[in-house]
């Protein structure tokens, strides 16, 4: 009961981390229309700024996390002005094409820049701490990411939903002439869309800071991850990303340790090659 | 001005000199070897380190070392300087397929004499291959899978003890703690990327543990550049064994030891196929955390002191101020590679193929960053020399246990548990 119990456990919290990610790559993917390449890239820019932030002022990255955000809203922004922007109403590939060239630029930049080297934040508030519930273990700052996570989805749905804002975005994503004839500055929705979905990834990178290594590859696989979570749940859906979040968390769990470990990512991608066959607008997708 | 016509033909002179001497200097010729290894991806410490030691190296070469004891540092070049060395280093990313075509780029466009390379046995496997068919010599510092040197390949040449080698090694170690130190040890847990490296290194693991029947009860191989290892690691614990085999590179070996961490879970004993744990800069990063762990390795700075003290010159001299570290048991393998080649290409008084070829498969060449001494290649191109110790971590310092005959310290068995360390 306890293995059941600890797989569940873990499966939920990898889930919760992956909806963090893929938050803010939703957003931008279903109201622009834009598949930004970079995002995994801004996740690692994320974390070396929680891991400096700590390692060069001792600040923890359960605070520097707010820095990261604040950084990668302004990254975002400055992304969709200077790329994006530019990009638009061009080829089709134009704004994917520009996205990969700066995904390659801030990679080479911090391969550059800081070294391939895996670097640890050690000795941090939430370092190696844990609790049990029925045998199983649970990793306190895997937990407190997760609660994080729902929290700052809860905001963004909020935002969305109850909103003028969000009205506004939503009426740009489903029709931006008509926004436009409404009174809707879609420029600044862009602009905006564009900022949220890095302070998303610049939070969730701030967080992972505090049980995970940063190196220039990071962000490879869990944008991979975040790819699929979004086409699974349902482009420019939040509730989407998470349900997918936590339901691939949970395949990858179940599946490495009841199946086998080396074919996690295998039943990951057939579910959700399974589900584009039968639903491409994704699960919870217009 | 008018010079006259003596001071005419001095100044003619000077010039011829200095024109002849430059001339004379121009003549120094280039023999480039290719340095192939993954300079990006999860493993690029480690092949960044392997370059830098090749550099290093080919510095001691190039360079008159009257300091360092070693074969070829107390001239400059090879060939009564004739010929320098000139490394061409190249990334294959950790992937077989850049490795394959990124050999067949520094053979036919770059035209490096050999390769030395790749580190990742998956990477080396396709890049000698390439070497073999166009028959130029492919130098192996640390690639440990047995495979590479079972396929009666002419070119191919390693340094490293093979998997093989080392699992029998750590079973005879265990063999020793349950006899010694009462350790009871039955049960043994692999855990290993699944690539061409891990998977050899699981084979040779179950071979050997029949030897001191002990029971494999949890096989787990992972994919390398995970995002997590929550349930390789429960599967390990949901069987717990005795004692742990693991083959992981650099990060996924970092995130290995901090899930264990997490799920506050450690077998008596863990022991490790080279990679992540011989890595400073890895354990630098777990600190405490990386403590009591034990490897296979052929070189520690605390070895050296002793039994390699030249080697500890060439990395002062010019290891250290390129990788901000001292040598590594992996990268050190790759810098003697070169420079036995270099030794060979000496021996065969020319640069070509053929002959080095022959120097190579028949002599026996004085190694000061080898732990036995001295390099010797079998007809399969294995070192037959090979020699690895193995070693606990504990605060920074690779503490040799066995064998006997080089053991500094008594060792941690079974490890100090996570609740109990300070």
């Amino acid at each position: 009961m306890s293995n059941f119990l600890q797989v569940l456990i873990d499966g939920i919290l990898s889930g919760l981390l992956y909806a963090l990610v893929a938050a803010g790559l939703s957003m931008i993917w279903g109201v622009m229309d834009v598949i930004n390449f970079a995002h995994g890239e801004f996740l690692m820019v994320a974390m070396y700024i929680c891991y400096w932030m700590g390692f060069m002022l001792g600040l923890d990255p359960i605070f520097t996390w707010i820095a990261s955000g604040i950084f990668l809203f302004i990254l975002g922004g400055l992304t969709y002005k200077w790329v994006i922007k530019r990009s638009l109403g061009k080829a089709a590939m134009a704004p994917l094409l520009a996205t990969f060239g700066l995904s390659m630029l801030l990679k080479n930049f911090c391969m550059n820049r800081f070294s391939p080297n895996f670097r640890l934040l050690s000795g941090t508030l939430l370092d190696g701490r844990t609790f049990e519930i029925g045998g199983a273990i649970v990793s306190v700052p895997q937990l407190v990411t997760g609660l994080f996570s729902l929290a700052i989805i809860g905001a963004l749905y909020y935002l969305i939903k109850k909103t003028r804002l969000g009205w506004a975005i939503q009426a740009t994503a489903m029709d931006k002439e008509a926004a436009e004839l409404m009174g809707i500055d879609t420029e600044k929705i862009y602009l905006l869309v564009f900022g949220l979905g890095g302070a998303c990834v610049g939070i969730a990178g701030g967080l992972m800071t505090t049980y995970l290594a940063v190196h220039p590859e990071v962000g490879s696989l869990f944008s991979l991850i975040a790819f699929v979570v979004v086409a699974l749940g349902g482009f420019g859906s939040i509730p989407g990303a998470l349900f997918a979040a936590i339901l691939i968390g949970l395949v990858e769990s179940f599946t490495g340790f009841y199946v086998a470990a080396v074919l996690k990512y295998v039943a990951v991608f057939a579910i959700y090659l399974l589900v584009i066959l039968v639903r491409p607008k994704g699960l919870f997708g217009w | 001005m008018k010079l006259n016509k003596r001071t005419m033909i001095v100044v003619m002179l000077v010039l011829c000199t200095a024109l002849l001497a430059s001339s004379s200097a121009f003549a120094v010729e280039e023999i480039k070897i290719g340095a192939l290894f993954p300079l990006t991806g999860p493993a690029a410490v480690s092949g960044q380190n392997c370059v830098n030691s090749v550099l290093a190296a080919a510095e001691v070469i190039n360079t008159k070392n009257p300091g360092i004891k070693a074969p070829l540092a107390a001239n400059a070049g090879l060939l009564g300087g004739k010929y320098v060395i000139k490394i061409v280093p190249a990334d294959h990313q950790g992937k077989p397929d850049v490795a394959k075509s990124e050999a067949e780029r520094l053979y036919n466009q770059e035209k490096v004499f050999a390769i030395i390379g790749c580190y990742n046995s998956a990477a080396t496997k396709p890049a000698s291959a390439v070497a073999e068919r166009a028959k130029k010599i492919f130098m192996c510092g640390c690639s440990s899978s047995a495979a590479l040197t079972e396929r009666g390949y002419k070119y191919f040449f390693r340094h490293a003890p093979t998997d093989a080698i080392e699992s029998v090694e750590f079973v005879d170690y265990i063999d020793y703690l349950n006899k010694n130190k009462k350790a009871g040890i039955k049960t043994l847990g692999l855990i290993y990327e699944n690539t061409e490296f891990g998977k050899h290194a699981a084979d040779e693991a179950r071979k050997a543990a029949k030897k001191i029947n002990l029971t494999v009860v949890a096989d787990v191989p992972f994919n390398n550049g995970a995002t997590n290892l929550n349930s390789e690691v429960q599967k390990l614990k949901s069987a717990n064994p005795d004692a742990v085999f693991g083959a992981a590179l650099g990060g996924d070996y970092s995130l290995w030891v901090r899930t264990m961490k997490q799920v506050n879970w450690l077998p008596k004993i863990a022991l490790n196929y080279c990679t992540g744990y011989q890595n400073p800069a890895v354990q630098k990063e777990l600190g405490a955390d990386g403590n009591f762990f034990m490897g296979g390795m052929g070189y520690s700075p605390e070895l050296a002191k002793k039994f390699m003290p030249e080697a500890i010159k060439i990395q002062d001299k010019y290891y250290t101020p390129k990788s901000n570290q001292p040598f590594d048991s992996d990268s050190i393998q790759e810098a003697v590679m070169l420079m036995v080649l270099a030794q060979a290409i000496e021996k065969a008084g020319a640069v070509d193929t053929e002959k080095v070829l022959k120097v190579l498969q028949t002599m026996d060449f004085p190694s000061v960053m080898s732990l036995s001494g001295s390099v010797k290649f079998g007809p399969d191109g294995q070192n037959v020399k090979a020699l690895s110790v193995i070693t606990q971590l504990e605060n920074q310092s690779y503490n040799t246990v066995f064998p006997l005959k080089y053991k500094d310290k008594e060792p941690i068995v079974p490890m100090v548990p996570w609740n109990k360390r300070k």
